[in-house]
């Protein structure tokens, strides 16, 4: 096999383990606060560790892949592609340990179901569920035309976020006294909006890599 | 454990001072590049450990050159031993008028090795280890000059190779060669890492860096700059390596 | 035609005419002598000793002394000139001794052949006290030539590349060993070139052989290194200039001529011959 073959596959094997130690966060984040799971929030957030150290690990890789091969063309954009989404990667995890910081720390009772229905936060979970997984498949089958379909659903995503923050608006006129609850709750989904942007940020990294596109600060 | 050791070492082409005060030492089964302008002393420092420099008139060195725990200057050294055990690559691929076959066979005959099957092992064992051998292998009495520029130069691997030296010096081995073919001999590279200690001079730094587990910057004669490739190229300590390699010199 | 493609052209056909002119001058010696001495030539003629007073009969005895002086001079020139030339270009430093040497052998190379014949009679003739003899006239021959042996033995080595020398010490083997089976193969074409050149110059040198071995008329063929023998170049002067009638032996002198040219241009084509088959093993 050629030596920067090695080096790439390396890397990628790398990369990959951040994919699995992310999703695993975020969908554990989730469940956490479907259930206020507090055991489970506690161990989102002893993992966080080893999403950093990992990070660090890939961008260790990325450093040395681009100061030792100067790669140019695919391999260019493949090494400034892994070091972008690994951040974002990184960035998806921190919201999701906020998430967990807020079942185990802020969060007093479950969720009034009512509230729960109207802010439609199971739908934007599942979205951008759904959105992760289909950013990760798009990476590995190098799929552009699916980068496109998250961020579709991405605009949908934003579209939920802003009729749960004016039906918080609401809930806070009816029950003055659940405003400190109420904050908190705005805060756990901007969160969630986060992360699909973010997740839309790899979708465009995704691009970048297969078709040599710029897709940033355009309208999808 | 350090293979290779250069303690104060101070060479003399007639009065030219071509090496200063060289202080270095190699691990086995390492991969070690020296870089460095044109005229910097690194030939000459790698010539230094197989004693080629000898067979130039008027030269003289001081300092110890010990490798695999011998002074290898030391007067009752067998030079022509020693160069079986430290084999060399040149910059131009340079195998003899003989057959294929002859050349990789002919550091084996010249150390007295008769037997037609050990010989034909050899060969064989040589050329797939310098990844000529598929491309030869029913042609091993052709003419060596008939091969292209870079097969040359694996033949001459390959030849290298066949007296099973502990460590490989290569002289700019690519740089006579075209893109495919350097490829090949840096893969090549590689893959001998794992059972020989290689030093190897090159003017291209990308070079250095791609194959290279530690990397030494020669300038006028001096060590300047020795350390881990990923280092040298990421962060160097000094200012004049980092001009070098940036290619901000002179 | 511009100004400079006719002056060039012009300076052409001087030099094609230059040429013409050798090949036509060597075409016009070989066709002379070849018309005057065919003639004579016959299986008898190559066979026979002469007899009437160089009249009739044949030369076979020259033919012989000839090939006997110039195994004799090989013998002599070939191994101390290729090993001295080996000395001078591999072993030797190139410090003023070396260079000593070489002025004196292209010194050596320009003294009269005369001059090496009374040498030759002088040390090996008398005090040697080898006589007049296959072995005096060998030495003799072989000094003469041993200057070209030394010189073309040290351009043939010269002319290979330090590559491949340094090649083959790099893998360990010593300098006799490199000597032996890089640099002398490849050495071997041009050296034999050398050969032939003596070959050539001993076949037709007169004077060296004068005092030293050449005899008028011998009854028998030599049987020993210190008998004297005929030789075709003094065969010629001689029945060119003096015997007993010259006009009757002017034939077989032309005859004589055209064997000596044959010979030479024999022994040029074998040695071509090999140089082409070492050539083609080398590549």
């Amino acid at each position: 096999m050629k030596h920067i073959e090695n080096e790439i596959k390396i890397l990628k094997n790398h990369h990959i383990e951040m994919w699995n130690l992310v999703q695993g966060q975020l969908i554990k984040s989730y469940e956490a606060l479907r259930k206020s799971d507090k055991t489970l929030a506690r161990e989102i957030i002893a993992k966080e560790r080893v999403v950093n150290a990992q990070e660090l690990l890939v961008d260790h890789y990325c450093e040395s892949f681009i100061a030792l091969f100067s790669p140019v063309a695919l391999d260019f954009r493949f090494v400034i592609s892994i070091f972008k989404i690994t951040n974002n990667l990184e960035r998806i995890a921190d919201f999701a340990e906020n998430i967990a910081l807020f079942v185990l720390y802020d969060q007093t009772k479950p969720i009034d179901k009512v509230l729960y229905e109207k802010l439609r936060l199971e739908e934007m979970m599942r979205l951008t569920e759904g959105m992760f997984l289909s950013a990760r498949t798009a990476l590995i089958n190098e799929d552009s035309h699916l980068c496109g379909e998250i961020l579709k659903t991405d605009n949908q995503v934003d579209n939920l976020y802003g009729n749960a923050i004016e039906s918080l608006a609401e809930y806070v006129a009816e029950n003055p006294e659940e405003a400190l609850e109420v904050l908190h709750l705005n805060s756990v989904i901007r969160r969630i909006e986060r992360i699909g942007d973010r997740t839309g940020n790899i979708a465009e990294d995704i691009v970048f890599f297969v078709e040599a596109e710029e897709l940033r600060h355009q309208k999808f | 454990m350090d293979i290779i050791s250069a303690e104060n070492i101070d060479f003399y082409y007639d009065d030219f001072h071509a090496l200063k005060g060289i202080s270095m030492g190699i691990e086995e089964n390492s991969v070690t590049a020296l870089i460095g302008p044109s005229g910097c002393g690194k030939s000459t420092f790698l010539r230094l450990m197989n004693r080629m420099n000898d067979l130039i008139d008027n030269t003289r060195m001081t300092g110890n050159l010990i490798i695999d725990g011998q002074n290898i200057y030391d007067k009752k050294v067998d030079v022509d031993s020693l160069r079986t055990k430290v084999g060399m690559v040149f910059q131009k691929p340079n195998p003899f008028p003989k057959s294929i076959f002859e050349n990789v066979a002919y550091g084996l005959r010249v150390a007295g090795e008769k037997d037609r099957y050990v010989l034909e092992e050899v060969v064989e064992n040589s050329l797939k280890s310098a990844a000529l051998w598929d491309e030869v292998k029913d042609q091993l009495k052709k003419s060596a000059f008939e091969l292209s520029g870079g097969q040359q130069q694996r033949l001459c691997i390959a030849r290298a190779l066949a007296i099973k030296p502990k460590i490989i010096l290569m002289d700019e081995p690519a740089s006579a060669l075209d893109p495919l073919s350097t490829s090949k001999i840096e893969d090549l590279i590689f893959t001998l890492r794992n059972d020989y200690t290689i030093v190897i001079v090159t003017h291209n730094m990308q070079q250095a860096s791609r194959i290279s587990d530690k990397t030494a910057f020669f300038y006028l004669g001096e060590l300047i700059e020795y350390g881990e490739t990923r280092q040298m190229f990421l962060k160097p300590r000094l200012e004049a390596t980092q001009n070098y390699i940036t290619g901000r010199f002179g | 035609m511009t100004g400079k493609q006719k002056k060039q052209a012009l300076v052409f056909w001087t030099f094609r005419m230059m040429a013409l002119i050798v090949v036509g001058l060597l075409a016009w010696i070989l066709v002379f002598i070849f018309i005057k001495g065919a003639g004579v030539i016959s299986w008898e003629f190559l066979t026979t000793a002469p007899t009437e007073g160089m009249t009739e009969g044949g030369i076979f005895p020259a033919i012989v002394g000839t090939l006997c002086l110039v195994v004799g001079s090989m013998v002599i020139a070939f191994p101390i000139g290729v090993m001295s030339g080996i000395y001078i270009n591999e072993y030797a430093a190139n410090n003023l001794f070396v260079k000593f040497i070489r002025i004196m052998t292209n010194n050596l190379a320009s003294i009269p052949s005369i001059v090496f014949g009374l040498f030759g009679m002088a040390l090996f003739v008398n005090t040697l006290g080898f006589g007049d003899s296959i072995i005096a006239g060998s030495f003799t021959l072989g000094l003469l030539v041993l200057p070209i042996v030394i010189r073309t033995t040290e351009e043939s080595l010269k002319a290979i590349p330090n590559s491949f020398r340094n090649g083959s010490r790099a893998l360990g083997a010593t300098k006799l060993q490199t000597i032996n089976k890089v640099v002398l193969p490849m050495a071997v074409p041009n050296i034999l070139t050398g050969l032939i050149i003596s070959i050539g110059r001993v076949s037709g040198e007169t004077a060296p052989i004068l005092f030293t071995v050449a005899a008028y008329f011998l009854p028998k063929l030599p049987s020993s290194i210190f008998d004297q023998v005929m030789a075709l170049p003094y065969h010629l002067y001689v029945l060119s200039t003096s015997g007993t009638n010259i006009e009757a032996a002017r034939p077989m002198a032309y005859g004589t001529a055209l064997v000596l040219i044959i010979i030479v241009l024999i022994i040029n084509i074998l040695a071509s011959t090999i140089r082409n088959v070492f050539n083609k093993k080398v590549k």
